[in-house]
């Protein structure tokens, strides 16, 4: 019997010992690239060139920990560098306005498609989720002559605008609008409050999850545009860092330190929506 | 369905910068689009824009690469994020780090890591460096049909932490009894999944569809930052035709290709959208 037992338990723990390997498996397979760059950032210039160079013929190996630990890479991007700040600016400046005017936009819209009732509610919904899945280069052409037209080439607006009407943020807000209780906005119509106040004071206090997610995913995806800059942006000093990052190939000294700090932003606000992100999308 | 005027005015006023927007920025480009697909020199033409890009062998390249990767990359990725939810939805309790780990490369942006797949997909990188130490000729992912590999295997890695959360959640969502009557009738589990979990989740499917869809355009920006503008031609995509070809391309030809390509992800679109309302209608 008690031996019995014991090969249960023996059995048992092998499984969960397994298990639990898989599990810090996949971990590592999701960090290690992200962890690579950060370390790699700590090595001194001179090895970070000869570790990219393969021309040599010999193979790169796996080297996690720098061999002499050096912020030189920093130092060079923040005072030897002047254009990577002003194009860390250009990004900025491009992100921040598309996702206060995506959440803005989303939001009203999302209340409509979520709470009211109006005709041709679901047929416009359809159309949206149509737009949703068009890659942006299926319009990138027209709205090339358009720009033109109305002189927005060469101008931040021309990323902003159409990322501030994107169907998605309207998508994901729908779900969080829709999982507030019905009785509660019926109470509040009987007590004569306006579509406005119930906006205000029980549709946003509400969605503030799914807010926080959409701003999240909207930073993230802003954050790194790439495709409208190359086709709208003839002057190149308006690059954002996504595009200059992927094209540059001047000073390949610095490159880890530039990821890393092309990265930090979007990884606070990724560390500062996190759970929100987890919660409203156990709403979907 | 009854209507009240008030609601109706006031639902087109929270709707109305929406509107204006998608209109300006999304549809009448796309209406534009499909006319100067039609018209050649000014003039109705007709499909002859359509047949001329058929006739194209980087335009004929350009979708043969796109249908593929549609194909085999968003499945995959499907079916892997699936599979790791169940796998973690079988810890009693498991640590918040490994969910947000797994989050993370969603947001690293494409830029940042360009480096580091050079360092470990280069000819002379840590991966053919291990492939040698075993035994096992180099591959050459930045010149040959591993390209495609490479590229799939990013866009599972950037992706799945996501789609493992989405799943994650509707698997929560569902109600134990389910599982236990079909345990106690002796259903193996690999049939509760098939027949009882999936049409269960089939929302949360639709949603990780969606943005492994739209997540699979963004590959352009991985593409882009590894292979520049001139990719080679396994991993030349109707992004990198489209995006290439605006300023020394005839614009009625590059219109029907980007209508054609449309196509192909509103067919796509459709064809789930009938799966979930069948799968709806069934429960």
């Amino acid at each position: 019997m008690i031996t019995k037992i014991k090969e249960k338990l023996k059995k048992l723990t092998i499984k969960s010992a397994l298990k639990y390997s898989l599990l810090i498996a996949l971990t590592i397979i999701f960090l290690l690239p992200v962890v690579y760059m950060v370390t790699s950032s700590f090595m001194s210039s001179k090895e970070v060139t000869g570790m990219l160079d393969f021309t040599t013929g010999e193979y790169a190996s796996f080297k996690l920990i720098p061999r002499d630990f050096s912020l030189e890479q920093y130092y060079k991007v923040f005072f030897r560098n002047s254009e990577y700040l002003s194009e860390f600016w250009n990004s900025v400046l491009i992100t921040l306005p598309t996702v206060i005017g995506q959440l803005i936009v989303s939001a009203l819209a999302a209340f409509a498609f979520g709470k009211l009732k109006f005709p041709g509610r679901d047929k416009i919904f359809f159309v949206y989720m149509i737009l949703l899945i068009l890659p942006i280069q299926v319009t990138l052409v027209p709205s090339y002559y358009m720009y033109q037209k109305i002189n927005l080439l060469n101008n931040v607006m021309s990323i902003i605008l159409p990322g501030t009407f994107s169907a998605f943020g309207i998508c994901l807000l729908r779900q969080s609008v829709r999982y507030i209780s019905d009785s509660s906005i019926e109470a509040a119509r009987v007590d004569g409050a306006s579509y406005l106040k119930i906006f205000f004071k029980i549709i946003l206090p509400q969605i503030r999850g799914g807010l926080i997610a959409l701003a999240l995913l909207t930073f993230v995806d802003t954050w790194g545009v790439v495709e409208q800059p190359l086709i709208y942006f003839t002057d190149k000093a308006k690059y954002p860092l996504s595009v200059s990052l992927s094209v540059s190939t001047a000073d390949i000294s610095i490159v880890f330190a530039c990821g890393v700090m092309f990265m930090i932003p979007a990884l606070i606000i990724y560390f500062l929506g996190e759970k929100n992100l987890r919660s409203s999308f156990s709403r979907i | 369905m009854k209507f009240e005027k008030r609601q109706i005015v006031w639902a087109y006023l929270f709707l109305l910068p929406s509107l204006l927007g998608i209109a300006v920025f999304y549809v009448i480009p796309y209406i534009m689009c499909v006319y100067s697909s039609f018209v050649k020199g000014g003039s109705f033409a007709g499909l002859d824009n359509y047949i001329a890009i058929f006739q194209n062998s980087a335009f004929l390249n350009a979708l043969k690469n796109t249908m593929i990767f549609t194909t085999i990359a968003i499945p995959s990725l499907m079916i892997i994020s699936f599979l790791i939810a169940k796998f973690l939805s079988s810890f009693k309790n498991i640590s918040a780090f490994f969910r947000s780990a797994y989050l993370m490369p969603i947001v690293i942006p494409a830029a940042s890591l360009v480096y580091v797949w050079q360092l470990m997909f280069d000819d002379y990188g840590i991966i053919n460096n291990i492939l040698n130490s075993l035994g096992i000729d180099s591959v050459h992912f930045f010149s040959s049909g591993y390209s495609m590999v490479m590229i799939i295997l990013i866009y599972i890695w950037k992706n799945c932490g996501f789609c493992v959360i989405l799943f994650t959640s509707g698997l929560a969502n569902l109600p134990k009894s389910v599982h236990e009557s079909a345990y106690i009738e002796g259903a193996s589990s690999f049939r509760t999944t098939i027949k009882i979990t999936l049409p269960l989740i089939t929302p949360t499917t639709f949603f990780v569809f969606l943005m492994a869809v739209i997540n699979s355009f963004r590959m352009f920006r991985e593409s882009f930052s590894l292979f520049g503008t001139y990719p080679n031609e396994n991993v030349y995509f109707l992004q990198n035709f489209i995006n290439n070809n605006y300023n020394n391309f005839n614009y009625s030809q590059l219109s029907s290709s980007a209508i054609v390509m449309s196509l192909i992800f509103i067919g796509i679109m459709l064809l789930f959208f009938t799966y979930e309302r069948k799968a709806n209608y069934m429960e």
